[in-house]
């Protein structure tokens, strides 16, 4: 696969609905840090994948956090 | 660091083959995949953006794994007798190794991933196959007809044996088992219809 795995962060989140996605596409597209990301409304934990070489998963928590979503890392 | 596990991978792969089987696109689920594959939901999504990009994926692969099957010993410039009765090999081995993959296939080719998955894996197949019937063609050793008219007669005969096999039994409900006297004896009928 294309990508290298240990860049890749997985999170469980409330980001259920069109709207609350729209919410963070610009945040999330803004952001240089992060090359790529995917949300999957479909799945119960709306997961959020991230690629990024250098943001923490703390860091993505507080980006979302600060849009008032929760975020937290998917086990 | 994390590392790629492939054998995990390849349970996984393996596992989806079997869910979609079994319980279709609309019922399939990350979820339950990650449950059945012994993997963690996470794991599942660091292989794969959602369950869109795992179907295709799994589509894609089963395309190309196809594909190579195929082309094993196969040359489009072989004479037309010894080419089909080559892909005739390819395919029955293939569907009988793998029902499975075989059965996935069918499922995926049915549905709305069909056109990304055949435009993805079967690209280069597609040509090698153009080039066969052409060159058959050209050399006088196949009738020119349509070419669903010529994959129906060339290749339907065999799947319908291959489907008795697979499910052990004929139309009638009697046993069956494919064997190499029954597929030259409907091999031959095929080559009598199709060549001039």
């Amino acid at each position: 696969m294309e990508n290298q795995i240990d860049n890749i962060l997985v999170f469980a989140t409330n980001i259920k609905t069109e709207n609350d996605k729209q919410k963070i596409i610009e945040i999330l597209d803004a952001n240089s840090e992060i090359h790529q990301w995917t949300i999957d409304q479909e799945d119960i934990d709306c997961v959020l994948r991230i690629v990024s070489d250098t943001l923490s998963e703390e860091q993505i928590i507080e980006l979302l956090n600060d849009q008032n979503f929760k975020c937290s890392i998917l086990e | 660091m994390r590392t790629r596990d492939t054998h995990k991978e390849e349970i996984v792969k393996q596992k989806a083959i079997e869910m979609l089987v079994k319980l279709g696109i609309e019922g399939f689920g990350m979820n339950r995949l990650a449950k059945e594959s012994g993997v963690s939901v996470a794991t599942l999504y660091i292989y794969y953006t959602d369950k869109e990009d795992l179907i295709k994926k799994i589509g894609i692969q089963i395309g190309q794994d196809f594909f190579n099957e195929m082309v094993k010993d196969f040359s489009p410039t072989m004479p037309f007798k010894d080419g089909l009765r080559k892909q005739w090999e390819n395919r029955a081995r293939f569907t009988i190794k793998y029902p499975l993959n075989v059965a996935c296939w069918e499922l995926l080719s049915h549905s709305s991933y069909r056109d990304c998955i055949l435009e993805k894996s079967l690209l280069d197949f597609k040509t090698i196959m153009g080039d066969f019937l052409k060159n058959a063609i050209d050399k006088k050793e196949l009738v020119c007809m349509p070419k669903e008219v010529f994959w129906s007669i060339a290749y339907g005969p065999l799947y319908t044996l291959l489907r008795f096999h697979n499910e052990g039994k004929s139309m009638a409900g009697t046993p069956f088992t494919l064997t190499k006297e029954v597929t030259d004896e409907a091999f031959e009928l095929v080559i009598k219809a199709l060549t001039p």
